[in-house]
C-alpha cells in the first residue's frame, strides 16, 4: 500500500507582488491548450444530461439558480398575500376576508417572507457567488448544498399545500405561546409552522457551513483574509450568525413548541412550572439576528456595485469589514427590545436600549464609506445604482425609526402597532429587497449571459420605490393613531380608513412594478443583449470567467494579487496549473494566507441529497400525526446515509497522502 | 436560453504548478474536519441553549427537583459516563492508526469504538428512565429529558456513523481518504463524550448537590 | 377668530374617543411625546443629509456611457484619501454623539416614568379572549366592583393597574394615557395611570390574541375627580329587581336560560364568570368590547347572533323566541 516516500514539493508560491519583479515573465498559456483543458473539465464536472442529471446535480450554480428562482417565487407568493391583506384593510369593516382566513394569510405572509424568501434568497446569492468570487470550482460540500436546497423546497411545498387545505399557520410568524400552544391552537395549523421552521433552519445551517468552509479553505491562492471581497465577508459574517441563531429557533420550534403540542412537554405552561416568556426570549434571540442575517448580505451587494460604477476601489475596506463583524456581534445583544412591554427589569431594558442604539453606528460607517467612495470617483447611474439610491432613501428612514424604537418609553407607545409594521418594512424592503434588485440588475448578466433592459429597469425602480414609500409611510401615522398590527379589520370611528386606503393604493403600484420586473427578466433572458464576461468592467473574480460561468468555473485557479483582482492585475491573469482534469479536483488553500495546501476531490453528482431531504420530510411532516413516521423516516434515511458514504468511499485514481509525519503515494 | 458565445478567454500566464500537492490530508487541513467542526459548534450551541433554559426554568421553583419529584438515580448514568470515557481509548487508537495509514489497525479500533458506542446507546435508554420523572410531569421533567434526549440523538448519530465506517472497512471499500475520515470520526467522538461531562453533572448530580 | 375657535372645538370633538399617541393627556406621555418629536426632528435631518450627500456624490460628475466604464481604475490620491478619512471619522463621531444624547435623554424619561406619587386606587384588569374584565379593588371584599369592557379613571389622580391574563397574552395600551404593558399568563404586572384631562379615550388590545384580536377594544372614561367617586359609588350598588312585568319576564329568561351559565349579575343568583359581568350593562357605552354602540337594536343583534359581529367569539348564538328576546332586552336595559 505504501510506496517510498517522496519529498514534499515546495509549495508553489503565490506570485510575488509587483515590488519584487519576477525575473523572466512567465509565458502565456497556449490558447489551444486552454481550450483543451476546458473541454476535459467540462466533461468531468458536468453530470449526466436530462432530467436525472437535473435531479442529481451538485453544481453550486445550478443549485444556486434554483434557490434564487424558488425564493423569488416565494417573494411573489408573500406579495400576493400582502395584496389580499391590503384589499381587506383598504376600508373599515370590509368583509372580503374573515378573521380565520386573515390570520392564516398574515401568518403565512410573515413566515414566507422571513423563512422562505429573505434568508434563502440571501443564502442563494452566497451559494451562487461566493465560490465564483473566491475563485473556487464549487462549494466545499456540494451534496450538503443540494440537500439544503431540497429540504427548503420540501418546506415550501409543505407550507403552501397546508395553506390551500385550510391548515395554514395562524398564530403569527412569531407564534407566541400560549396562543400557539396545544390549548389555544388545537389542530395542525401551528404544527405546520413549527415544522416549516425546522426545514428552513436546516437549509440555512447547511448553507452557512458551506459558505464558511468555502470561504476559509477554497479561496484562490493569494486571497489572504484581508483581500476577501466585501460581498464574501458579509456572507461569512452572516453564516456565523446563522450558526448561532438558527439553533435557537430550532430549539424553540422543534424541541419546545412542537414537543409541547405533540407529546405534552411543559416548557410554556405556568401551571407546571413552565414559562410563557421563555418562548419570547429564545425566539427573539434568533429573531433579532435574523433581521441582520437578511440585511448584511444585502449591504454586501452594495459595495461592489458602488465601487464598480464609481470607478473607485471602495473607501474604508477595513472599516466596512469591521462594521460587518461588529454588527454580527451586537445583533445577538438586543433581542429584549422586542419585549419592552413585558414585565422585565428596567435596568436590563436600558442595556438593550444602549445596544440597539450602538448598532446604528457600524451601519452608519458602511453608508459613509459608500458616499465617500462616490465622492472620490465619478459615477454612472445604471439601474443598479438607482436601486442603491432607493435603498438609502428607504433604508435610512427605517434605520432612524429603528433608533427611535430603541427608546423604551417611545417603544411602549408604538410596539405592536402599524408604526412597527412600517419600520420593519422600511428596513427589510429598503435594506434587503432594494439592494437585492440592485444585485439582480448587476449580476443577472453573470447568471444568464444577457443584460437586463435598463429602460424597463428604470421604470421598475421608480414604481417600486414610490410604491413602497406610499404603502408604508402612512403606516407610521396609523401606528401613532393607535392601529395595532395583526388586525383583520377596524371600526369606522377609529378614523384609520383614509390612510389605509392610501397604503392599499401604494400596494397596487408595487404590484405593477414587480410585474414590469418579471417582464424584463423574461424578455432579457430570451433576447437581451449578450453580456460578455465582464459587462460592467468590474473587479471581482466572478467577472474573470465567462457569462454564464462554465460548470467548472475556472480553467485554472487564479492567483490573486490584491483586493480587486481584475483591476490590480495589469496584463494577463496569473494562474496555477497542474490540477487534474480527469477527475473533479479543486485547490484547497490555507485559512489565513490562502497558500496552496492540497488538492481535494469534489464529489460527483448524487441522488442521495434529494432522497435524504424527502426522508426528512417524512420525519417532520409525519411527526405531526404519529411518532411512527419519525422512526420510519429515520430508518429510510439510514439507507440514504449509507449511500452517501458509499459514494464518498469510491476510490478514483492514485492519491498523494500527507500524513502528519510524511508524504506518501497511495491508491 | 443562455447565449453560447465563444468568449476569448482572458489571457493567462502560469506562475506555478500544483500537480505535486497532496490529495489527502489529516486534521484541520482537510475539509471534512471543518465540516465536523461546524456540526460540533451547532450541536454544542444547541445544548448550551437548552442548558440555559433548564436554569431559566429552575428560577420558577423553590426546590429542585420540585416537591414530590424524586431526584434522578445516578448509578446507570455514572456507569455510562465511565463507558464513554473508556471508549476514548479505541477512538484515539483508531485515529492514530489512521494517521499512520495502518488500515488493519484502523479497522479493528473503529469496530471496537462502534461496539462501545452501541453499549452507551443501550445504557442511555435506562439512563433516561433513571431520571425518575416523566417529560410531561412538569417543567423540570421536560428540561431534564430534553437535555439527555438531545444528547442521545447526537450519540445515536455518531454511533451510526461509526458503524457505517467500520462496515466500509470490513467490506473493503476503504480508499486512503477514509483513514482521514477515521481521524475526524474520533475527533467527533471526543466531542460527544466531552460535552456529556457537564451535562451529566447538571442533570444527574446537580439536583442532589445544589437542590 | 371665533370661527377658528369653533372649528378647533369641532375638530377636537371629532377626535374624542380616538386613540392618538400625539395627543397625550398624562404627564408621562407628554414627556414621551416631546422625546418623540426631538428624535423625529434630528432623525429627519440626518436622513436628509445622507440623501443629499449621496445624490451630490453620485450625480456631480456622471459618466454618461457604458464605454465610460472601460477605463483603468486609478488609486485615490493620498491627500484626498486622508481628507475623506477625516470627514468619515467626523461623521461617525457625530453619529455616536447624537446616539449618546438620545440614550441619556431616553434614560431620564424612563426614570421620570418610573417615579410614582401615592396612588388612590388599585384596579385589576384581566384579559380574556376577547374582552376585558375590570375589578376595582378594595380592602373590603364587599366593596370590590367587578365590571367589564370599560375602564373608569379619575382625572388628576394616580391609579395602580394590575394586569393579568386568564388565557393567552394580551396587551393593555391607552395611547393618550400610557404605553403598552402585556398581560401574560403566569405573571402579574403593575403599571400606574395618571390621566389629567377628563374625556373618553380608546384602548385596544395590542398583542395578537387570536380570532377577534381586532375587536377587543376598551373605552377609557376619565372623570373629573368628584365625578369618579360618584361613578364608583353607583357601581357598588347591586342590581335592583325590575319593576315592570316585561322586565321581570326577561329576568326569568336570563336566569333560567343559558345567559346565566356564563354571565354574572351582582344581586341576582347569577355568578358565572366565563363572560363579562353584566351588573351595569345598560350604562356602558359599547357592547362586545368596544365593537358596537350600546343600543337596544345592537344588543338584540349581538345576543341572537354574536358570530355575525365577532366571528370566532366564544359566545354562542341564542335562538330566542321574539317575546323572550323583547323581555330579555327590557330586563338588560334596567341594569344601569
Amino acid at each position: 500500500m505504501t510506496d517510498p516516500v517522496r519529498p514534499l514539493p515546495d509549495a508553489p508560491g503565490v506570485a510575488p507582488g509587483p515590488a519584487a519583479a519576477p525575473s523572466p515573465p512567465p509565458p502565456l498559456l497556449d490558447a489551444d491548450a486552454l481550450a483543451r483543458d476546458a473541454e476535459r473539465l467540462e466533461a468531468v464536472w458536468r453530470g449526466p444530461r436530462g432530467f436525472w442529471g437535473w435531479l442529481t446535480s451538485v453544481d453550486h450554480k445550478s443549485i444556486g439558480k434554483r434557490y434564487i428562482v424558488t425564493a423569488f417565487l416565494m417573494f411573489l407568493a408573500g406579495g400576493i398575500e400582502a395584496a389580499m391583506m391590503r384589499a381587506q384593510l383598504s376600508g373599515p369593516l370590509r368583509g372580503l376576508i374573515g378573521p380565520d382566513r386573515y390570520n392564516q394569510i398574515f401568518t403565512t405572509h410573515g413566515s414566507t417572507m422571513m423563512f422562505l424568501f429573505a434568508v434563502p434568497m440571501m443564502n442563494a446569492m452566497g451559494l451562487y457567488f461566493v465560490p465564483l468570487m473566491v475563485g473556487a470550482r464549487n462549494v466545499a460540500f456540494p451534496r450538503l448544498n443540494a440537500f439544503g436546497y431540497y429540504t427548503y423546497l420540501v418546506g415550501v411545498v409543505f407550507l403552501y399545500v397546508s395553506l390551500f387545505v385550510n391548515t395554514g399557520p395562524d398564530a403569527g410568524w412569531t407564534s407566541y405561546v400560549p396562543l400557539a400552544g396545544p390549548e389555544f391552537s388545537p389542530g395542525h395549523r401551528v404544527d405546520v409552522w413549527a415544522q416549516l421552521v425546522t426545514f428552513t433552519e436546516i437549509a440555512a445551517l447547511a448553507a452557512a457551513v458551506n459558505i464558511i468552509v468555502t470561504t476559509f479553505k477554497l479561496r484562490a491562492p493569494g486571497m489572504s483574509l484581508n483581500r476577501i471581497p466585501i460581498f464574501v465577508w458579509s456572507q461569512l459574517v452572516v453564516s456565523f450568525m446563522i450558526v448561532f441563531a438558527m439553533p435557537a429557533v430550532a430549539t424553540a420550534s422543534t424541541i419546545q413548541l412542537a414537543a409541547d403540542r405533540a407529546v405534552g412537554t411543559q416548557w410554556f405552561n405556568p401551571a407546571t412550572g413552565g414559562d410563557a416568556l421563555l418562548w419570547q426570549h429564545i425566539f427573539w434571540f434568533f429573531g433579532h439576528p435574523e433581521v441582520y442575517i437578511v440585511f448584511l448580505p444585502a449591504l454586501g451587494f452594495v459595495t461592489p456595485i458602488v465601487e464598480t460604477f464609481a470607478r473607485r476601489r471602495v473607501f474604508g475596506y477595513t472599516a466596512i469589514v469591521l462594521a460587518n463583524i461588529t454588527t454580527g456581534f451586537f445583533a445577538f445583544g438586543l433581542w429584549v427590545h422586542h419585549m419592552f412591554a413585558t414585565p422585565i427589569p428596567e435596568l436590563g431594558q436600558s442595556l438593550f436600549t444602549a445596544a440597539s442604539m450602538v448598532i446604528a453606528i457600524p451601519t452608519g460607517v458602511q453608508i459613509f464609506c459608500w458616499i465617500a467612495t462616490l465622492f472620490l470617483g465619478r459615477s454612472r447611474m445604471t439601474t443598479a445604482m438607482l436601486f442603491v439610491l432607493g435603498f438609502l432613501f428607504t433604508f435610512v428612514n427605517g434605520g432612524i425609526t429603528g433608533v427611535m424604537l430603541a427608546s423604551v418609553a417611545f417603544d411602549k407607545q408604538v410596539h405592536d402597532t402599524f408604526f412597527v409594521v412600517a419600520h420593519l418594512h422600511y428596513v427589510l424592503l429598503g435594506g434587503a429587497v432594494l439592494p437585492l434588485f440592485a444585485g439582480f440588475y448587476f449580476w443577472f448578466p453573470k447568471i444568464t449571459g444577457r443584460m437586463l433592459s435598463e429602460t424597463l429597469g428604470a421604470w421598475h425602480f421608480w414604481l417600486f420605490t414610490i410604491g413602497v414609500n406610499v404603502t408604508f409611510f402612512p403606516m407610521h401615522i396609523l401606528g401613532l393613531q393607535g392601529m395595532p398590527r395583526r388586525i383583520y379589520t377596524y371600526l369606522p370611528e377609529t378614523g384609520w380608513g383614509g390612510l389605509n386606503l392610501l397604503a392599499s393604493a401604494g400596494a397596487v403600484v408595487i404590484a405593477v412594478s414587480v410585474i414590469l420586473f418579471l417582464i424584463n427578466v423574461w424578455v432579457s433572458w430570451t433576447a437581451g443583449a449578450v453580456a460578455g464576461p465582464n459587462p460592467w468592467a468590474s473587479s471581482g473574480l466572478d467577472w474573470a470567467t465567462a457569462s454564464p460561468p462554465p460548470v467548472y468555473n475556472f480553467v485554472h485557479p487564479v492567483v490573486v494579487e490584491g483586493r480587486h483582482p481584475l483591476w490590480d492585475t495589469v496584463g494577463p491573469l496569473a494562474v496555477l496549473t497542474g490540477l487534474r482534469t480527469d477527475r473533479r479536483e479543486e485547490l484547497i488553500t490555507t485559512t489565513f494566507d490562502a497558500l496552496p495546501d492540497h488538492r481535494h476531490q469534489s464529489p460527483r453528482h448524487s441522488i442521495w441529497p434529494l432522497y435524504l431531504a424527502l426522508c426528512m420530510g417524512v420525519v417532520w411532516i409525519g411527526s405531526m400525526f404519529s411518532p411512527w413516521f419519525v422512526l420510519g423516516g429515520f430508518a429510510l434515511s439510514l439507507l440514504g446515509l449509507l449511500g452517501w458514504g458509499w459514494q464518498g468511499s469510491r476510490a478514483s485514481g492514485p492519491e498523494l497522502v500527507a500524513t502528519p509525519h510524511d508524504l506518501v503515494e497511495a491508491s | 436560453m443562455s447565449p453560447r458565445v465563444d468568449e476569448p478567454l482572458v489571457e493567462q500566464r502560469a506562475v506555478g504548478d500544483l500537480s505535486l500537492l497532496p490529495t489527502v490530508t489529516f486534521g484541520s487541513r482537510s475539509l471534512m474536519w471543518w465540516g465536523t467542526l461546524g456540526f460540533m459548534v451547532i450541536e454544542g450551541w444547541t445544548l448550551a441553549l437548552i442548558v440555559a433554559m433548564y436554569f431559566y426554568l429552575r428560577q420558577n421553583y423553590d426546590a429542585w427537583p420540585p416537591l414530590h419529584t424524586p431526584a434522578p438515580g445516578i448509578a446507570v448514568a455514572t456507569w455510562n459516563l465511565a463507558v464513554m470515557l473508556v471508549s476514548c481509548v479505541p477512538a484515539f487508537l483508531a485515529a492514530r492508526a489512521g494517521k499512520r495509514l495502518d488500515r488493519g489497525a484502523a479497522r479493528i479500533w473503529v469496530t471496537v469504538l462502534a461496539l462501545f458506542g452501541l453499549a452507551t446507546v443501550i445504557l442511555r435508554w435506562y439512563e433516561l428512565w433513571a431520571l425518575n420523572v416523566r417529560w410531561d410531569t412538569n417543567a423540570y421533567g421536560t428540561a431534564a429529558w430534553t437535555i439527555v434526549g438531545v444528547h442521545a440523538t447526537l450519540l445515536l448519530l455518531d454511533v451510526a456513523d461509526t458503524i457505517g465506517l467500520s462496515l466500509f472497512y470490513w467490506i473493503g471499500r476503504s480508499p486512503v481518504k477514509m483513514l482521514s475520515d477515521t481521524n475526524d470520526n474520533s475527533f467527533y467522538w471526543y466531542f460527544t463524550v466531552g460535552v456529556w461531562i457537564p451535562l451529566y453533572v447538571i442533570v444527574y448530580l446537580g439536583p442532589r448537590l445544589f437542590g | 377668530m371665533r370661527r377658528v375657535a369653533l372649528a378647533a372645538v369641532l375638530l377636537l370633538a371629532a377626535c374624542a374617543g380616538r386613540q392618538n399617541v400625539l395627543n397625550p393627556v398624562s404627564p408621562g406621555n407628554r414627556q414621551v411625546n416631546t422625546l418623540f418629536w426631538w428624535m423625529l426632528g434630528v432623525g429627519a435631518a440626518v436622513w436628509a443629509l445622507v440623501i443629499v450627500a449621496f445624490l451630490w456624490a453620485s450625480l456631480r460628475a456622471r459618466r454618461r456611457t457604458r464605454e465610460d466604464l472601460e477605463v483603468p481604475v486609478e488609486p485615490v490620491p493620498p491627500e484626498a484619501n486622508r481628507r475623506a478619512t477625516r470627514i468619515v471619522g467626523g461623521l461617525v463621531a457625530l453619529t455616536a454623539i447624537i446616539l449618546l444624547v438620545f440614550l441619556i435623554y431616553d434614560f431620564t424619561v424612563g426614570r421620570a416614568l418610573a417615579a410614582h406619587p401615592s396612588r388612590a386606587l388599585t384596579i385589576e384588569i384581566i384579559g380574556h379572549q376577547w374582552w376585558w374584565e375590570v375589578r376595582y379593588l378594595d380592602p373590603d371584599p364587599q366593596r370590590i366592583v367587578v365590571d367589564a369592557n370599560e375602564l373608569h379613571l379619575p382625572a388628576g389622580d394616580t391609579v395602580q393597574v394590575k394586569l393579568l391574563s386568564r388565557d393567552v397574552i394580551h396587551s393593555f395600551w391607552v395611547p393618550n394615557i400610557i404605553g403598552k404593558r402585556d398581560l401574560i399568563p403566569g405573571y402579574v404586572s403593575s403599571i400606574f395611570l395618571s390621566p389629567d384631562r377628563p374625556g373618553v379615550y380608546r384602548a385596544q388590545c395590542a398583542e395578537f390574541c387570536g380570532h377577534e384580536h381586532a375587536k377587543m377594544a376598551l373605552p377609557v372614561v376619565v372623570h373629573p375627580r368628584d365625578g369618579f367617586s360618584q361613578w364608583l359609588q353607583r357601581a357598588r350598588t347591586p342590581a335592583a329587581a325590575p319593576a315592570d312585568s316585561l322586565a321581570l319576564a326577561g329576568r326569568t329568561v336570563f336566569l333560567a336560560g343559558s345567559c346565566s351559565s356564563c354571565h354574572a349579575i351582582t344581586g341576582e343568583p347569577a355568578y358565572a364568570s366565563l363572560g363579562p359581568d353584566l351588573t351595569h350593562l345598560a350604562s356602558r357605552r359599547t357592547l362586545a368590547a368596544g365593537t358596537l354602540v350600546n343600543t337596544p337594536g345592537n344588543l338584540a343583534g349581538w345576543i341572537v347572533d354574536p358570530q355575525a359581529v365577532k366571528p370566532g367569539a366564544l359566545m354562542p348564538a341564542n335562538a330566542l323566541a321574539p317575546r323572550d328576546l323583547r323581555a330579555l332586552l327590557a330586563y338588560l336595559e334596567t341594569l344601569k
